[in-house]
C-alpha cells in the first residue's frame, strides 16, 4: 500500500507564501528588462509621455533602422566577435595551465608563482605605462592589444585553481600509474572532469570581453576596428550630448529618444542568448570551485 | 612567506622604475635647443604668408592630427573636405579618429605617453594646463608671429585680453583659442506665448517682469508651477543654465559658468563668488520664485526629460531653452501635442547689472600642438598652415561651408547657400547629401569661432533673432590673467572642489527654503573655514606677480 505523506499545513502555507515571493522578485528583476526592450520599440512621442511600461506603444523601428542601416555597426560587431572568441581563447589555455599548476602543492615557488598573480590584483603600471608597453611591444591596432593584457583575470585563477585542488589526487595518480603523461592526465582526466568549471570560466570571460570597450579604445587607433561597444558609446554620446546634431530633425529626436534602449538590447541580446546553454553548468561550477574538498 | 615578500620588493621597484621610464617618455620632448632660430624649419613654408592670402605649402606635406569621431557623421576618408584642403594648401591631413564619447581621456593618455599627432584640436580653453608641465605640449605664444591670420582677427576684434587670460604661470600659453568675432549666447528662458497672449501677457523683458508674469500665470493656473527647470543632472550645478543666465544679469559668473573666483574691477582685486552681494541676490531671487510657488522645486533635481514632459503636458509654461532645444524638441513636440501651442525663447531678461554679457565668452575651444612640431624641419609651414585653416576668412568659410559652386552658393552679400541637393542638420529632410555626413564640411573639429557673419550664418530664424537681440549687449571686462604656479595649482585645487560644493549645495538649500536666508552670514563664515580667503589670497597673489613679471 502506497502512503504518501501529506504535507502539513504550514508547509503549505509557506509553499505558498514562497511560491508568491519568488514570482514577485521574479518580476521586480525582470520588469526593467522588459521595459528597456518595450521603449526600444517605441515611438519617441509615447517614451516621452512616459506611457511605455510592459509593452512598446507607437510601435517604431528608426532607431534600429540607423543603427541596423550603418555598415559601420555590422563591422564593429563582427570585431566583437572575433575579439570575443579569440580574447576568451587565449584566457582559457593561459588561465588553465596557470591553475592547474598552481594546484600542484609538490611545486617548487608555488607560494612564488601565486604571489605574482596577487600583485597584480593590488598593483598595477597605470594607464600611460600600459599604453606605453603596448604600443612599444608592437601590439597596437591588432587584437592581441585586447587578448593579451587581459588574459587571466585573477580571480578566474583562484577560483579555478580551487576546484583543480578539490579533484582527488588519487585519480591522477591512477592515471599515471596507467601510463599517461602529465600533459594527457591534464587533457584526458582533470579537463574533461572540470566542464563545469571551464564552462563557467569561459562565460566568465566572454561575458567581460564582450562589454569591454576601454582597452579597445585604448589600442585601436581607427573606427574600422574599434567593437560595437564603442560605436554604441559613442552614438549615444552623440545623441545626448546635443553638440551639432547631423539627423533629420524627426529621426534625431526618435533617436535621442530610445537609443539607450536600443543600445542596450543589441549588446546584451547575444550573450543572453547563450545563457540559458551554459547556465546549467554555471551554478555547479562557481558552488564547486568555492567549497573545497 | 619570506619569498613572495622578496618578490613584491622587487615588483615595486621594477614598477617604480617603469613608471619613471614613463615619465620621461613623457617628458622627452623638452626644449633643449635653441627654441627661436626657425631658419632650418622652414622645409614647404611660404616666403611670404600673410593676412587673408591663400597658404599653399611649396612641396607637399603631411600633419598628424587628433579627430574627435562625432556619430553624427563619422569620419570618411573620402570626403570632400581632405581632397579639396590636399588641392587648396598642399597639406595631407592624417587623422587619428576618436569617439567622441571619450575624446578627453584619449587626448590625456596620448599626450601623456609621448605619442600624440602634431595637432590636438577640440581643446577647451583651461585643458590645457594639465599639459603644460610635462613639456609635451608647444608654447604657442612664442610663434604667434607666424601667424599673421590669427594675430589679425585678435587685433581687429580687441581680443588681447581674452588671449592673455590664456597665460600660464611662466608667462606663456599654450593653446590657440578658437576666436569669435562676439559673445555667442545660446541659453535663455523660453514662454509658451500662446498661454501668455491667451490671457493679455506680454512677454518679459526684465526680470521683475518676468516674476510679474509667472505671478499672473499662477493666478491663472493655481494648480501648476508657471516654471519648471532642466539640466539639472550630470552637471556639477543643477539648473545650471538658468543660474549661469541669471547671473549673468547680476554680473555674476553662477551655473555652469560658475567660479570661485570674481573679478572686482574696482576694487581691482579678486573675491571669492559664492559670498558676492551679486550672487546673493541671484539666490534671493530664485527663492522668491519657489517661495511663491512660480517655480517647481523638482526644477533642481528632475532630469532633463521629467522636465520637457511638464512642459509639453502642460504643468508647466516657462523653461530654459537653447535655440536647437527649442525647435528640435519643445516647438516640435508641442506642435504635435497640444493644439495651437507656440514657444519663443526671449533675449536674457535684464537684471541689476543691465544690457551685459560676460566676459572672456568670446574664447572656444582650440588646438593645442605637440611639442614635437617643433624638432621637425616643417615646423613653419605648420604653423602657417593652422593660421590659414583655422584662422583665415578663407579657411573658416572653406571649413564651414565647403567649396563654392560644389556645396554651397553665395547669396546676397552676407548670406550661403547649400547647392540644392545638399542638407545641414536636418534643412531639407530630402536632400540625397548632407554636408557633414558625406562632405565632411562644418565638422566641429574644424570649424569654430570667426567672423560674426559667419558664425550667424548657419543660424536658424529663432537663433538669429535671439542673438542679434543678445549681439547689442555690452561684454563685461574679461578677468585679468592670474596663472598660478603648478605647486599654488596643486594646492588652490585641493580647496577649490570643497568650496564649490558648499557654494552649489547651500545656494540650493536657500532657494529651496531648507536654510533660512537670514542664515547668509553663517554660511560665509563656514566657507571661511574652508580656506576662502587664503583661495582668494593665493589668486591675488598669482595676480600682482603675473602684472609686475609681465608689465
Amino acid at each position: 500500500m502506497v502512503s504518501t505523506i501529506r504535507p502539513s499545513r504550514g508547509y503549505r502555507v509557506f509553499q505558498g507564501v514562497n511560491g508568491v515571493i519568488l514570482t514577485l522578485v521574479v518580476l521586480i528583476t525582470l520588469y526593467p528588462f522588459v521595459n528597456i526592450v518595450a521603449r526600444s520599440f517605441s515611438g519617441e512621442k509615447e517614451i516621452r509621455a512616459g506611457d511605455v511600461t510592459l509593452w512598446p506603444k507607437g510601435f517604431d523601428l528608426t532607431t534600429y533602422e540607423i543603427v541596423f542601416s550603418d555598415s559601420m555597426f555590422w563591422r564593429n560587431y563582427g570585431n566583437t566577435v572575433l575579439y570575443t572568441v579569440v580574447a576568451t581563447a587565449v584566457a582559457m589555455v593561459l588561465t588553465t595551465c596557470y591553475a592547474y599548476v598552481l594546484s600542484k602543492h609538490h611545486l617548487k615557488g608555488r607560494g612564488a608563482l601565486v604571489g605574482i598573480a596577487v600583485f597584480t590584483m593590488f598593483f598595477t603600471g597605470g594607464l600611460i605605462p600600459n599604453y606605453v608597453l603596448i604600443t612599444s611591444l608592437g601590439l597596437k591596432n591588432s587584437v592581441w592589444a585586447i587578448a593579451l593584457p587581459n588574459a587571466i583575470s585573477v580571480f578566474n585563477l583562484l577560483v579555478m585553481k580551487a576546484f583543480f585542488e578539490s579533484l582527488p589526487s588519487e585519480l591522477e595518480e591512477a592515471a599515471q600509474i596507467d601510463g599517461l603523461s602529465t600533459y594527457g592526465v591534464l587533457l584526458r582526466i582533470v579537463l574533461p572532469l572540470s566542464k563545469a568549471v571551464v564552462a563557467t570560466m569561459v562565460l566568465f570571460y566572454s561575458v567581460s570581453f564582450w562589454n569591454s570597450w576601454f582597452s579597445a579604445f585604448l589600442y585601436m587607433d581607427r573606427t574600422e576596428l574599434m567593437p560595437v561597444t564603442v560605436y554604441l558609446r559613442n552614438l549615444l554620446a552623440g545623441a545626448t550630448g546635443g553638440t551639432g546634431a547631423g539627423a533629420t530633425t524627426e529621426n534625431l529626436t526618435q533617436v535621442n529618444a530610445n537609443i539607450q534602449a536600443v543600445t542596450i538590447v543589441l549588446t546584451s541580446l547575444p550573450i543572453l542568448c547563450v545563457y540559458p546553454f551554459v547556465q546549467r553548468y554555471f551554478v555547479s561550477g562557481v558552488m564547486l570551485g568555492a567549497v573545497k574538498g | 612567506m619570506k619569498n613572495t615578500g622578496q618578490l613584491s620588493r622587487r615588483q615595486i621597484l621594477a614598477a617604480a622604475g617603469f613608471i619613471g621610464l614613463a615619465a620621461l617618455t613623457g617628458c622627452g620632448s623638452g626644449d633643449g635647443e635653441d627654441a627661436k632660430d626657425l631658419s632650418k624649419k622652414r622645409t614647404g613654408a611660404m616666403k611670404n604668408h600673410r593676412s587673408g592670402q591663400q597658404f599653399k605649402a611649396t612641396q607637399p606635406l603631411t600633419f598628424t592630427v587628433l579627430h574627435n569621431d562625432n556619430p553624427n557623421y563619422p569620419m570618411k576618408e573620402s570626403w570632400l573636405f581632405w581632397k579639396e584642403l590636399t588641392r587648396r594648401t598642399g597639406v595631407t591631413l592624417d587623422a587619428t579618429p576618436v569617439p567622441l564619447s571619450d575624446y578627453e581621456k584619449k587626448r590625456s593618455l596620448l599626450i601623456g605617453a609621448g605619442d600624440a599627432p602634431l595637432l590636438i584640436p577640440k581643446t577647451y580653453p583651461g585643458a590645457e594646463t594639465a599639459f603644460v608641465s610635462s613639456g609635451a605640449i608647444l608654447p604657442v605664444s612664442e610663434y604667434i608671429d607666424l601667424m599673421p591670420n590669427l594675430q589679425d582677427k585678435v587685433r581687429r576684434w580687441n581680443l588681447q585680453p581674452e588671449v592673455d587670460s590664456l597665460r600660464q604661470s611662466d608667462g606663456r600659453s599654450y593653446l590657440l583659442p578658437g576666436l569669435h568675432e562676439k559673445v555667442r549666447q545660446q541659453y535663455s528662458l523660453s514662454f509658451r506665448t500662446d498661454i501668455l497672449d491667451q490671457h493679455g501677457l506680454a512677454l518679459p523683458t526684465t526680470w521683475d517682469e518676468v516674476h510679474t508674469t509667472l505671478k499672473a500665470l499662477r493666478e491663472e493656473y493655481p494648480d501648476r508651477y508657471p516654471l519648471t527647470d532642466r539640466w539639472s543632472t550630470n552637471t556639477p550645478f543643477p539648473a545650471g543654465a538658468l543660474f549661469q543666465y541669471l547671473g549673468q544679469a547680476h554680473g555674476v559668473r553662477a551655473g555652469w559658468s560658475y567660479l570661485n573666483t570674481t573679478w572686482d574691477a574696482t576694487a581691482e582685486t579678486f573675491v571669492f563668488t559664492g559670498a558676492t552681494d551679486a550672487f546673493r541676490q541671484v539666490v534671493e531671487y530664485l527663492r522668491k520664485l519657489v517661495a511663491e510657488k512660480l517655480m517647481d522645486p523638482e526644477s533642481f533635481t528632475q532630469t532633463d526629460e521629467e522636465a520637457v514632459r511638464k512642459l509639453l503636458g502642460e504643468r508647466a509654461f516657462a523653461i530654459s531653452a537653447n535655440a536647437q532645444e527649442l525647435v528640435q524638441n519643445y516647438r516640435y513636440n508641442l506642435q504635435r501635442q497640444v493644439k495651437g501651442a507656440t514657444i519663443e525663447m526671449i533675449p536674457v531678461p535684464l537684471g541689476p547689472a543691465g544690457p551685459v554679457v560676460m566676459g572672456g565668452g568670446r574664447l572656444e575651444n582650440g588646438m593645442m600642438i605637440s611639442s614635437k612640431a617643433l624638432e621637425r624641419d616643417d615646423f613653419v609651414a605648420l604653423m602657417q598652415f593652422v593660421d590659414w585653416l583655422w584662422y583665415s576668412d578663407a579657411g573658416q568659410e572653406f571649413c564651414k561651408w565647403g567649396v563654392e559652386n560644389t556645396t554651397f552658393t553665395r547669396s546676397g552679400g552676407a548670406g550661403y547657400r547649400l547647392e540644392p541637393g545638399i542638407s545641414l542638420m536636418g534643412s531639407d529632410p530630402d536632400a540625397p547629401k548632407d554636408l557633414q555626413k558625406d562632405f565632411g564640411f562644418h565638422n566641429g573639429v574644424f570649424t569654430y569661432g570667426g567672423s560674426w557673419k559667419l558664425v550667424s550664418s548657419s543660424f536658424g530664424p529663432d537663433e538669429k533673432k535671439f542673438t542679434d537681440a543678445m549681439a547689442a549687449r555690452k561684454e563685461l571686462p574679461t578677468d585679468p590673467p592670474h596663472p598660478l604656479r603648478a605647486e599654488e595649482q596643486e594646492q588652490a585645487t585641493l580647496w577649490d572642489t570643497p568650496l564649490k560644493d558648499h557654494v552649489t549645495q547651500n545656494a540650493l538649500r536657500f532657494v529651496l527654503g531648507k536654510r533660512p536666508l537670514s542664515e547668509w552670514d553663517d554660511y560665509v563664515k563656514e566657507l571661511k573655514a574652508k580656506n576662502m580667503d587664503r583661495y582668494i589670497e593665493l589668486h591675488n597673489q598669482a595676480y600682482e606677480r603675473f602684472k609686475k613679471e609681465n608689465a
